[in-house]
């Protein structure tokens, strides 16, 4: 590494004017980024606001579209190898170690130290020690990287990039997993690499982190660059107001008559993932659970639905408790839930469109103890009736549709049910713009229709035009109930990240 | 933008009704049968005695045992799991089947009855092992593979008991309308397997499960109380295996079915049943076990020494499984195609 920029005290890592689409999806569009020798800059924005995609370009997984990246002044090569060779260490939200191998052979991971052409042991030891006293002086090198809790772990991959003599450290959400004094320690070594002459990336959805370690914030909104400043000129509103800044839309679902209460959560608590969580959705209403990716919205309705268990609390449905039995009782007592990952836990990919369709409902497609395809085809067209999904037929497999006819099918399976209440977790995840208006279309008419909707997104348009209600999570407790007159972008972001 | 699920049982595309193929099962069918058909027409040239009637009887009636425990086998499969352990309980069901009876005085019917309860109960513990204590479906059948074969050996001594009940020779060489009974029974269990299969709730409930249990489980479907079941029906056809083999040996064999379970999953596997689950029909895995009649009875026919039945068989196999891998590559690709299609026409249609 030439001495000359190290010294340099400009950029060490710029990004300019930077495109960046995927199939669909305009990601990034003309951003710009710089990463300074002995600054922390901290990267902030919504979901969906460009972040992930930005450190992947970094971190060479991707190549732009369009401008470059460069790193010291050479332009970066998109490859993961060569960007680690440039001297970027990226450290994922999860953890990148070998779990049954020793910190001190994770610190040197395909660097291994050799002597005549053997692992040599000794120096492998001598260098990770060398590097620990640094980053983590209390972690023994021989120690297996399983047997380390996330904390250490990621400090185990600073290590890491310590000893590889990085120039630049981006760290996705590193607090996500630590407790509150594990991330004093991880801000400490932030500290002590930021004196060396480190340039860090900080990216966090916590707005008092990033004042708490940044020298500089920038901000990103639907693909965007919105501005990059001081910390010390900026504050938890003026960000706000930058990650928000969109025009707030105006089309809003009509208020319609509410009937009597549908579900009744009191005081659910699972250890760890969320406490005390109690709210009400009531016949026709739309109550929209908002939050940032890790606020326990999902975790909140995977314990109602009784896919996980909880600790404390109850829920019931139109008054009657809901016994724990796991999503059969749930189903029975008349829930439906639309889940986040529809390839993971929605599709069944090889079956056919109809069988996807009357999965939840097998109990009333027989005749005689076998299977009716009439029964089924009927079943089938009063489910999916205004929902105009897009197929060749029913018999072809549902994985040959497109996101959003996929999603519908889903929602069919769940609309033969005729549920009291419906779950949906981020219903138009993946799907195209059409069909998201489709969907949203169809979320009225239910409520409309009587049906209790609990709505999980991470798409503020979403929450707004949609919601009669919005409860905010922040850390596994529910931190704001906005009723209409109330619901507004920035009140919900305020209350996600600083609540 | 055109909708077309309401009118869709009429439209362009035929119709399908649970049992009947649909285009990308009929390549795989179709494409076995061919290879069947292709060697028997090479086997009618290569010997005059193989297009004998009671040569294709001797065929069909040697593949009876392997069919019934491949259709056992295949509800396991669908669930993506796997039982290794089909050959022994297979054996310890010869052993008490003959050997209650003969060393106790237990009625034959019951003892007949214990043996296939005992396979059931395997199976069950199988079951278990996998769904509740979590052990891997490979590792779990196959500690029970090793019990149950030394309970087979600890009971029987190593040696084979014999006589077996005269039912069992009775049954054995019983014809219906000239045509040998177990052939018929093994048809008939076949059919009722592919019903159940295609047509019930139980059935429907076995591929979903295989295919996604995550998706199936937030569905409602009990997936434990599926799986479970699909291995007691597995053990319940090794045992029913176990006591036709006790009629086709006259004796309860403590050594039979060694390596039957290899077999037993070929047979499944050639037939189109994926190892990952959720995919497979009974009318493939009789194809499949079908094919590896024919290639035994070839070896025989034609004097080559038997040891080398294993050779071809194994053969058969890879070939057989790269057909297949071939087969769901050119499918998979051609639905990408349409799914892109969809899409992009969706699009047209939008704008």
């Amino acid at each position: 590494m030439p001495a000359a920029d190290a010294m340099c005290p400009a950029a060490i890592l710029a990004v300019k004017g930077v495109t960046k689409s995927f199939p669909g999806v305009l990601a990034l569009d003309g951003v710009s980024f710089e990463v300074r020798a002995g600054e922390v800059n901290a990267l902030v924005g919504e979901n969906g606001a460009g972040k992930s995609t930005l450190i992947k370009l970094m971190a060479g997984f991707h190549a732009p579209d369009a401008g470059s990246i460069t790193v010291g002044g050479a332009l970066l090569h998109p490859d993961p190898a060569a960007a680690h060779e440039a001297g970027i260490a990226t450290i994922h939200q999860e953890s990148h170690l070998v779990p049954g191998m020793t910190v001190a052979e994770n610190i040197a991971l395909g660097r291994w130290p050799t002597r005549f052409g053997l692992v040599s042991r000794a120096a492998q030891f001598e260098r990770a020690r060398a590097v620990l006293t640094q980053v983590a002086p209390g972690l023994p090198p021989d120690e297996l990287a399983r047997r380390l809790s996330p904390a250490e772990q990621q400090l185990v991959e600073i290590a890491r990039a310590v000893a590889e003599d990085s120039r630049v450290l981006i760290m996705d959400e590193p607090t996500t997993s630590l407790s509150g004094p594990e991330i004093d320690q991880l801000f400490a070594v932030v500290r002590a690499l930021r004196a060396r002459g480190l340039g860090i990336v900080f990216v966090s959805h916590w707005l008092e982190e990033v004042f708490a370690i940044a020298d500089r914030v920038t901000v990103l909104r639907d693909g965007r660059f919105v501005g990059s400043r001081a910390a010390a000129d900026l504050d938890t509103d003026k960000v706000v107001t930058m990650m928000v800044g969109r025009p707030v839309e105006a089309m809003r679902a009509a208020a319609r008559p509410l009937g009597s209460p549908v579900l009744e959560v009191d005081g659910l608590t699972r250890l760890g993932m969320i406490d005390d969580v109690s709210f009400t959705v009531r016949a026709g209403e739309i109550v929209g659970l908002a939050g940032l990716v890790g606020a326990g919205r999902s975790e909140t309705a995977a314990c109602i639905f009784g896919i996980d268990p909880y600790d404390r609390g109850a829920v019931s449905i139109g008054g009657t408790p809901v016994p724990r039995g796991g999503p059969t009782a749930a189903i029975a007592a008349g829930m439906a839930l639309l889940p986040e990952d529809r390839r993971q836990q929605g599709l069944v990919s090889k079956l056919s469109v109809r069988s996807n369709a009357t999965l939840a409902v097998l109990d009333r497609i027989t005749r005689h103890g076998l299977i009716s395809g009439e029964a089924e085809d009927g079943i089938l067209r009063e489910a999916s009736a205004g929902l105009s999904i897009k197929m060749a037929s029913p018999e072809v497999p549902i994985a040959t549709l497109s996101g959003g006819n996929q999603q519908k099918v889903i929602l069919a399976r769940w609309l033969a049910r005729r549920p009291k209440l419906l779950i949906l977790d981020e219903p138009t995840k993946g799907v195209d713009i059409g069909a998201k208006a489709e969907i949203s279309a169809i979320i009225i008419k239910l409520a409309e229709a009587g049906t209790a909707i609990l709505l999980i997104s991470s798409e503020m348009p979403e929450i707004l035009s949609l919601s009669d209600r919005v409860l905010v999570m922040r850390g596994g407790r529910i931190t704001a109930e906005l009723d209409r007159p109330e619901i507004a972008a920035e009140t919900i972001m305020t209350f996600a990240t600083t609540g | 933008m055109s909708t077309v699920q309401t009118k869709a049982p009429r439209g362009p595309v035929p119709a399908r009704r649970g049992a009947g193929p649909n285009w990308v099962d009929l390549v795989q069918d179709l494409g076995l049968l061919l290879v069947l058909l292709a060697g028997g027409a090479a086997m009618t040239f290569a010997s005059p005695v193989f297009f004998s009637r009671i040569n294709i009887e001797n065929l069909l009636f040697s593949s009876t045992i392997i069919a019934v425990m491949a259709i056992g086998q295949t509800f396991v499969i669908l669930v993506a799991g796997i039982d290794l352990s089909v050959g022994a309980v297979m054996a310890l069901a010869s052993v008490l089947a003959v050997g209650l009876p003969l060393h106790f005085g237990v009625p034959v019917g019951v003892a007949a009855l214990v043996a296939l309860a005992v396979g059931g109960l395997l199976g069950l513990v199988n079951g278990l092992n996998v769904t509740v204590v979590k052990i891997p479906a490979l590792i779990a059948t196959l500690a029970m593979l090793t019990v149950a074969r030394g309970v087979a050996f600890i009971y029987s001594g190593g040696q084979n008991i014999a006589p077996v009940p005269d039912v069992y020779v009775d049954v054995q060489a019983a014809r219906v309308f000239g045509f040998p009974l177990i052939i018929l029974l093994t048809g008939l269990l076949a059919v009722l397997a592919h019903v159940v299969l295609a047509r019930t709730r139980f059935g429907r409930a076995v591929y979903a499960t295989g295919g996604n249990p995550v998706a199936s489980r937030l569905a409602g479907i009990r997936t434990t109380r599926v799986v479970l079941l699909a291995y007691v029906i597995s053990g319940l056809a090794a045992a029913l295996g176990g006591l036709m083999i006790s009629a086709r040996l006259e004796a309860g064999a403590a050594t039979s079915g060694q390596g039957m379970e290899l077999t037993v999953i070929s047979a499944a596997v050639i037939g189109g049943v994926s190892l990952f689950g959720g995919e497979g029909k009974i009318a493939g895995v009789i194809l499949g076990v079908l094919l590896l009649g024919l290639v035994g009875n070839a070896i025989n026919l034609l004097n080559v020494p038997p040891n080398y039945d294993y050779v071809v068989s194994g053969f058969v196999i890879a070939v057989a499984a790269a057909l297949d891998v071939y087969r769901r590559r050119t499918v998979e690709a051609s639905l990408k195609r349409r799914s892109a299609l969809a899409k992009r026409s969706e699009a047209g249609a939008r704008r």
